[in-house]
């Protein structure tokens, strides 16, 4: 009884798995959040786009001596900027366009990464380094991802009736272009919080699943955000556990265990999963769900 | 002067540079295609799921891009089976499985960290490339080439003008198959060169700057071609003097002429468009 006791306490009596499971909870929930109005507007590689385009303003900011999440914000703000300029003005398709920004960005930040000693590791921005966490970083990580869960909440039903119908929302007298560029403020502030801890190639995970997975199973956003909050929670608290016990970065485990949980919902959802369709409960796809 | 010829003085530079173009000069045939048609994140979604495979690959001894491979067409058929059954969007599936994939290898990786350089196969590594590798590459970009030589026009009428293609006895599906094959091939190429992140421009950024240059297909396949292989080999001559980051130097060359086309680009670039523009107000 006591080893199994032992088995689930062990890890949390340490100091850096506290802090560890902090941090990856504060992300998975900001995510999560983040993830269904992704989802819903078809942003989805938004996030992979502009998680890349962070390096060079890390690397700049390093230079200049300033904090590094403000160099990283600034970055990634400007490559969602750049790539609706360079959209605007050339016939090169949207995707394309983004594609070329965010590579040429990473690219870039890569040579000056190369050229410029910094005290960061590579691979600590890349893939995070979650057991790594100071308590200062945690602070941090709670300020952004605390402000920004903040104003995605309480904004809730603007974005929502923006990222289902911009017309819809321009009529009802909404700030469209206001709502456009502050969900990507909230974005590449996402992608800052998430920095320290999973890394800014595995937010990019982080910032879709959850919202996936709650799209499946619900019918309401207001559901469709409970879900999509408490998988990312659950998957947190669960990879950062299972990571100290196989003895593995704590990033993929997290990222993998909302891959399965995604994957449940995709053959077990109550009235969509692929089970019962072949039951014959449902006969055909449900549609997005209502605005509610 | 003599510093700048330095290069060509070691093999393993003068290999890395022939290798690098030949990668970028396949990669950017195909981006000709896939830009056009608006596929670009497909690339980028190819480029990441092969991660694992490559990890597993080098653990168990196998040739890389045996591994890689197998791993790319498990991605793309995991996309496919998804999209079938759900309504969610194509680019929320694209991410979802590229993203497990890829986290996927990194947990490989952390698990058995001996065995496999992380960082090679992230950023590529074509300056300490394999003899055993470089043959893996080089075997793969010809063939791909020559397919491409060989097929051109047909992949054009399919994914440009179906029915017409269609109706002269091509068959599209058969070629779409034979196109993604390709694709996942140079991919695992160009993995060596620049890596898994920066994979997606070798495969959409030349195409790219060539359509801004030009309308006719036949043209801009031979631009693209040419952009591709010069950056690529130029990249890896720069890098030298950098003391790496190939990749990065490669994708930085293949931005900026993008840039500069979109700027400069005598009928579709932005400057010839604001003299368009004055042009037109200044007539009545």
């Amino acid at each position: 009884m006591s080893a199994l006791w032992s088995f689930f306490v062990e890890p949390f009596a340490y100091d850096f798995m506290q802090r560890a499971v902090l941090v990856a909870v504060l992300v998975g929930a900001v995510s999560a959040a983040l993830s269904c109005f992704l989802v819903l507007k078809g942003w989805s590689l938004m996030g992979d786009a502009i998680s890349h385009a962070v390096l060079p303003g890390i690397v700049l900011a390093f230079l200049l001596g300033l904090p590094l999440a403000l160099g990283a914000f600034a970055a990634g703000l400007f490559s969602a900027l750049a790539t609706g300029y360079l959209k605007e003005h050339s016939r090169v398709k949207e995707d394309t366009v983004l594609g070329i920004v965010f590579s040429g960005m990473f690219a870039v930040g890569l040579v000056m990464f190369v050229k410029v000693e910094t005290e960061q590791h590579l691979t600590h921005i890349l893939f995070g380094n979650m057991l790594g966490v100071t308590a200062a970083d945690v602070l941090e990580t709670a300020i952004v991802a605390g402000i920004t869960l903040l104003v995605v909440l309480l904004k809730r039903r603007d974005f929502v009736l923006y990222a289902f119908d911009p017309q819809q929302a321009r009529v009802m007298g909404l700030n469209v272009r206001l709502l456009h560029y502050g969900l990507l403020v909230l974005l590449s502030l996402t992608v800052v919080a998430s920095l320290q801890a999973v890394g800014i190639i595995l937010v990019v995970a982080m910032l879709i699943a959850p919202g996936a997975t709650g799209f499946l199973v619900t019918r309401t956003f207001g559901r469709m955000l409970a879900v999509a909050m408490a998988v990312a929670i659950g998957s947190s608290l669960l990879g950062t556990f299972v990571s100290f016990h196989i003895d593995a970065a704590t990033g993929p485990c997290i990222v993998l265990i909302q891959t399965a949980v995604f994957l449940l919902a995709l053959f077990f959802a109550p009235r969509t999963g692929l089970l019962m369709r072949r039951l014959g409960h449902v006969p055909e796809l449900p549609s997005a769900p209502s605005r509610q | 002067m003599i510093e700048l010829l330095a290069p060509f003085e070691y093999d393993y530079m003068v290999k890395a540079m022939w290798v690098s173009g030949l990668v970028g000069a396949v990669c950017a045939f195909l981006s000709a295609y896939l830009m056009l048609k608006g596929w670009s994140l497909v690339g980028d979604a190819l480029g990441h799921a092969v991660v694992p495979g490559v990890a597993g690959a080098y653990m168990l001894g196998l040739p890389y891009s045996v591994g890689a491979f197998f791993a790319g067409i498990l991605a793309a058929l995991s996309m496919v089976l998804v999209r079938q059954r759900t309504k969610l969007r194509e680019d929320a599936i694209i991410g979802i499985i590229f993203t497990s994939f890829f986290a996927l290898g990194l947990l490989m990786v952390s698990l058995w960290p001996a065995s496999v350089n992380i960082q090679s196969i992230i950023m590529g590594n074509v300056l300490g490339i394999s003899d055993a590798d470089a043959l893996q590459v080089v075997i793969i970009a010809l063939v791909s080439l020559a397919i491409l030589i060989l097929k051109w026009q047909d992949l054009m009428l399919v994914f440009f003008d179906e029915s017409h293609a269609r109706t002269v006895g091509l068959n599209p599906l058969m070629l779409q198959v034979l196109f993604f094959t390709l694709l996942a091939a140079c991919i695992v190429a160009a993995l060596q060169t620049v890596g898994a992140i920066l994979v997606i421009a070798m495969v959409i950024t030349p195409g790219a700057t060539a359509y801004l240059l030009t309308d006719r297909f036949r043209t801009l396949l031979l631009l693209s071609v040419g952009f591709g292989a010069v950056t690529a080999a130029s990249g890896a001559y720069i890098s030298f003097f950098l003391d790496g980051a190939t990749g990065g130097v490669i994708v930085s060359l293949q931005t900026a002429l993008f840039l500069l086309a979109f700027f400069l680009a005598p009928k579709h670039g932005r400057l010839a468009a604001r003299r368009r523009a004055t042009e037109v107000e200044e007539l009545p």
